[in-house]
């Protein structure tokens, strides 16, 4: 048979870089560097009394060692932790305002922000780097009362909510990458959904790390009041560059009564080169508290780069009757690392939680699903459904399942399955006997595979996130 | 407690006969629990059965030095009625009676002044325990293309004499080529809080079958910890089977290494806890070369305010091609304060392998009982029924026909 | 259209096709019949391009030497096999497995693609024709279709695909009689100057519905007779035992 060419050479689309003027803050992690983060973003003394308690208690708090990738030692004080367009001083008024680079850069990765050019029914808040330089839509928004602008304006602008909630999820003092983001987070999106209301578009928020040596640390907080319900999404991108950059992000989700959140990632971080060179380590902390009774929170992502992923979008199931949803699909391909799952803590009476995960690794990869599932013994008539199915490609990678199951309430039921496969010999040789090449038949069965979680993400982005597990697997094949 | 150590271990050196050696190995066994302790649940695999603390809660004035130079009285009545056997009997850690009577004697190997073996870098302190406070360590050969024509049974007895020891007892057992053993390790405390650690080193060689039954149904206040490590060479099988459900605390841990092709193993266990009973089973299946199959269910049945945990990890590696692991495990909580938790585990670096594993927990199904209450059975019947019926399944795994009747009666489970 | 010379194909070191000679004609339709074990599956296999076997010989297919196309290249030109046990493919939209099939083969040979409008009538079309239930098309490939639907579903992708030359690799076994009509009449159709037919089955029943041009009968790798229709009557009422 003949020898079939296959360019080993992962394209990754989104790795240029946006040659554009920037003000930072001095590099290194210190009292000084988190006042500038603060007087940058013009915040209210009791914002910075908060990042400098979450300083403070940083001190005494160890990296965490125990997920399976391993990483070399990072060093904080040789990070910037703010970078922003210097254009973005002021805040534009409106998009038309925004520098023409920045434009050209959104337009590039697929998110045009001018308002002939916008996504239909989508509302944008574009973050690069530190700062969140446009959000769409906003006045329409505005009409039925959501709230949806950088997390820097709510502070400045609604304080009351942002004191109320921030940090309520997510406590100061949580873990190591989560108290770093409390002491030193930059922007990201805040979302506020009135009693009653449904948002009436996807909001969406779609982060890009320029600068080198630059840490993102975004903070996202969205609140569904009592009978709201919304939509959110998010998209990340970076630059090919040969170092490793740092994103740790918090994620802080709250459902009051009767209320859903669907959260969606498609998380597309540069991966590094073939050789595991370079790369994003993405270390978030993502965690929905079901407050209200019959609410809803719904975690979808897409995990398909970064060299590093480690992250474990939770549910707090405090309201009775409350449900958490966790659907991931995450690729590693080449040399990349996931550690990555969901704790579903039921608390309240009659709650409901369902985690399916896709795992596929290749190339020499490694990938660990790793879950908790707590069922409480209040939480009585409880029950959870998980299922964790991984895809190995190749026997140099490795494909891990590590839940914790723990079950209190003897009303409560916890069913969980798991499996490990490859794609058949057969599968494929049927694929190609209809006229397939070996990758779109391994595209097409992998996105089979993949079908349960990709159900779950929003028409547009699903397109796009098929097109993407495609891509991640290019290679891997041959 | 590490002042009693000292003491005890010193004591020990004293009164024993034990070769240069061993006393060095002994040594730094020793040395290496006085650094690492009792296992704590800040220890990954000791998470969610904190060891330090049951000890400390349940024993008092724990001591490490046992008196074994008198012999003890063996109770009778404790013997495996209506089955053929041979006997292993320890008698509160000290050996009593070796009888092969069914067997033929030349092929059959008994040593028991073995060199013990220096600090393996498991790194774990109750193996460095053991080693250190041992007093004699058996092996048990049974020669190529031996079969054992009855069981052997091996009873670990404790009376009311024996309180708030520490028990060390450590036993290999190698199955040359073509050979067979079946095994039941049978319990019988009377005595209170001691701590009674068994170490069990298995050598399953090429088409041997090893059957290990591992028995402990009498309620006790004793907590006991069991390391089995199996090795098992080309096509041979190792079958055990757990009734976990005597003592205040077990931790039965099973490390299995499959390293012949076509080697198979099959852990099959129940836990039948009440009061504030709380056991663990914790395996390492290590899949090593191709070929090979792995089989575990597990099943719980909880009351009161026991607790049950299961972790059992499935190890493919990189070679391990066309490995078959499979692992099931489900609890039934009958009661408001019962807990179950499970961890069960894959890391699998083979991509043509079929693993998979399932967990449930959960209460009785009410529906079942009420269908069969109103086929004129009472709640209490009911509910006997269907666990009966849920554990049955476990039990009829057993390949032993004898093995299993005996089991099925000792668990109540004729029908 | 299709020349095979001295095939001779090997899996583990054991023989299995050995001295195999066929030539297969535009328009014609051919029978090869034989026992379990005889190599019948394995010819299908080593035409479809599944790897695994060691092969020698020669085997062109529209002058082009097989051999040195990859599986979907094959297909790409114009070969077909129904498969004896079509695959359960999970999660995999039926019609959208038979749209990217469709427009894999038509974009290799510079056809047009078809948008979902063009390709959702012509599955219609085709899949009244074949009485097939239309809902079934919006399932996972396969997954949870009986054995006769499996088998219809394959004739459809042929109807569809519309191949120069389609192997039927037993398509008759799992078939009641009213699915081996439908199946039959597909292939019927289908039959027309320029496409030719090798159809592989242990029973004459089939061919019944299908009348062949040429029968052969494989038995221990090699064609040990060939003949027209009244052959394979003649193998039905001798068995295979005796027929030597």
């Amino acid at each position: 048979m003949r020898e079939k060419q296959i360019d080993k050479l992962k394209d990754y689309k989104y790795g240029f870089t946006t040659d554009i003027e920037n003000i930072r803050a001095p590099k290194g992690l210190n009292k000084e560097v988190i006042e500038f983060i603060s007087k940058a973003k013009k915040e209210p003394k009791w914002m910075l009394d908060w990042r400098m308690k979450a300083f403070e208690r940083l001190k005494n708090l160890k990296e965490p060692n125990w997920q399976k990738p391993k990483y070399p030692k990072i060093d904080y004080q040789d990070i910037y932790y703010y970078s922003a367009p210097k254009s973005t001083s002021e805040k534009p008024k409106n998009i038309d305002e925004l520098d023409p680079k920045l434009l050209e850069t959104y337009k590039k990765l697929g998110i045009p922000l001018q308002e002939q050019q916008r996504l239909n029914g989508i509302a944008v808040d574009a973050v690069f780097d530190s700062v969140s330089v446009a959000t769409t839509f906003k006045d329409k928004l505005n009409e039925v009362g959501v709230i949806f602008c950088s997390i820097s304006e709510a502070i400045q602008k609604h304080p009351e909510l942002v004191k109320k909630y921030i940090g309520s999820v997510i406590p100061l003092t949580d873990h190591y990458f989560a108290t770093l983001n409390s002491a030193v987070f930059t922007d990201g999106s805040f979302v506020y959904i009135p009693p009653g209301v449904r948002c009436p578009m996807e909001l969406s928020t779609y982060f890009r790390i320029n600068a080198s040596q630059t840490g993102q640390f975004e903070r996202t907080l969205i609140i569904a009041d009592k009978g709201s319900y919304v939509s959110y999404l998010e998209g990340c991108t970076a630059p090919m560059r040969d170092e490793n950059q740092l994103h740790a992000a918090n994620v802080e989700l709250v459902a009051l009564d009767d209320a859903e959140i669907k959260y969606s990632t498609v998380q597309n971080w540069y991966p590094g080169d073939e050789d595991g060179k370079g790369g994003i380590y993405n270390f978030v902390t993502k965690r929905g508290l079901c407050k209200g009774i019959n609410s809803k929170i719904s975690w979808t992502q897409v995990e398909t780069g970064s060299a590093i992923t480690w992250k474990y979008p939770s549910c707090i199931l405090q309201g009775d009757n409350s449900i958490g949803e966790f659907y991931s699909i995450a690729i590693t391909n080449n040399h990349q690392k996931a550690d990555t799952g969901t704790k579903m803590i039921h608390l309240g009476k009659n709650t409901k939680s369902k985690i399916i995960s896709k795992g596929i690794s290749a190339g020499f990869s490694d990938m660990t699903y790793r879950g908790l599932v707590d069922i409480s013994s209040k939480a009585k008539n409880s029950t959870n459904y998980t299922q964790c199915d991984s895809l190995l490609m190749g026997n140099k990678c490795g494909a891990h399942t590590v839940p914790y199951i723990k079950n209190k309430n003897p009303e409560s039921n916890i069913a969980h399955e798991a499996t490990t496969s490859k794609i058949s010999e057969e599968q494929l040789h049927y694929c190609q006997q209809r006229g397939l090449n070996p990758e779109e038949a391994v595209g097409l069965i992998v996105n089979g595979f993949c079908k349960e979680v990709l159900q779950q993400l929003p028409m547009e982005f699903a397109v796009e996130a098929q097109k993407l597990v495609g891509i991640s697997l290019e290679g891997s094949v041959g | 407690m590490e002042e009693q150590l000292k003491i005890d271990f010193e004591k020990l050196l004293e009164k024993s006969n034990f070769s240069k050696k061993n006393i060095e190995i002994k040594r730094k066994n020793f040395n290496n629990f006085i650094e690492k302790g009792f296992p704590n649940k800040r220890e990954e695999n000791w998470k969610f059965s904190d060891l330090n603390q049951i000890i400390s809660k349940n024993i008092k004035n724990l001591s490490f030095y046992n008196d074994l130079s008198k012999p003890n009285k063996i109770d009778q009545s404790t013997f495996i009625a209506g089955l053929e056997h041979n006997k292993l009997i320890f008698v509160n850690g000290r050996i009593e009676k070796i009888e092969f009577d069914y067997e033929e004697k030349n092929n059959i190997e008994i040593l028991d002044d073995l060199v013990l073996e220096k600090p393996n870098n498991a790194n774990n302190s109750l193996l460095f325990l053991n080693n250190a406070f041992v007093s004699k360590f058996f092996k048990l050969i049974v020669k190529k293309n031996y079969s054992l024509k009855k069981p052997l049974v091996i009873y670990n007895i404790t009376n009311k004499d024996l309180v708030s020891k520490s028990v060390n007892l450590k036993f290999d057992i190698l199955l040359e080529e073509n050979s067979s053993l079946k095994l039941i390790e049978f319990s019988n405390d009377k005595s209170t809080t001691n701590f009674i650690n068994i170490n069990y080193n298995f050598d399953v060689q090429k088409n041997s079958i090893l059957k290990n039954y591992k028995i402990d149904n009498n309620s006790n206040s004793n907590i006991k910890y069991y390391f089995n490590n199996i090795s098992q060479d080309t096509n041979s099988v190792s079958e055990i089977f757990l009734l976990s459900s005597g003592s205040e605390f077990i931790k039965n841990e099973i490390n299995c290494n499959l390293n012949g092709k076509y080697a198979s193993a099959f852990v099959n266990g129940v836990f039948l806890l009440n009061g504030s009973k709380h056991h663990e089973i914790k395996t390492n299946i290590n899949h090593l070369v191709e070929n090979t199959k792995s089989y575990q269910l597990i099943k719980s049945v909880l009351e009161d305010e026991s607790k049950a945990v299961y972790q059992g990890k499935i190890f493919v590696d990189s070679k391990a091609q066309k490995t078959d692991g499979y692992q099931l495990s489900k609890a039934i909580l009958l009661n408001e304060n019962t807990e179950f938790n499970a961890k069960p585990e894959l890391e699998i670096y083979a991509d043509d392998v079929k693993c998979s594993h399932g967990s449930s927990s959960g209460s009785l199904n009410e529906d079942s009982i009420f269908y069969l209450m109103s086929r004129g059975l009472n709640y209490k019947e009911a509910k006997k029924l269907l666990i009966n019926g849920f554990l049955l399944d476990v039990v009829e795994k057993i390949t032993d026909s004898e093995i299993k009747n005996l089991i099925k009666n000792i668990m109540s489970l004729k029908q | 259209m299709l020349k095979i010379k001295n095939l001779k194909a090997d899996i583990d070191s054991k023989s299995i096709l050995n001295n195999f000679n066929l030539e297969i004609k535009p328009g014609e339709v051919h029978a090869i019949m034989g026992p379990n074990g005889s190599g019948k599956s394995t010819l299908s296999n080593i035409l479809s391009g599944k790897k695994g076997y060691k092969v020698s010989g020669e085997v062109l297919f529209e002058n082009k030497n097989l051999f040195e196309l990859e599986t979907e290249e094959r297909a790409h030109k114009g070969i077909f096999l129904a498969f004896q046990y079509p695959l359960e493919i999970p999660g995999v939209n039926t019609n959208i497995f038979l749209k990217t099939s469709l427009n894999a083969i038509r974009k290799a040979n510079g056809e047009k693609e078809l948008d979902a409008i063009e390709f959702l009538k012509l599955v219609k079309l085709k899949a009244k024709n074949l009485k097939f239930d239309e809902e079934k098309l919006n399932r996972q490939l396969n997954v949870g279709f009986s054995g006769g639907e499996k088998k219809k579903n394959e004739i459809l992708q042929m109807s569809i695909l519309n191949p120069k030359l389609s192997i039927l690799d037993e398509t008759d076994s799992g078939l009641d009689i009213d699915a081996l009509k439908t199946v039959a009449a597909g292939v019927n159709s289908l039959r027309k100057n320029d496409n030719s037919f090798l159809i592989i089955t242990h029973y004459q029943r089939l061919l019944d519905y299908i009348k062949p041009d040429y029968v052969h009968v494989l038995m221990n790798g090699k064609i040990i007779k060939s003949g027209g229709p009244e052959l394979a009557l003649e193998l039905e009422n001798k068995g295979y035992e005796n027929f030597n």
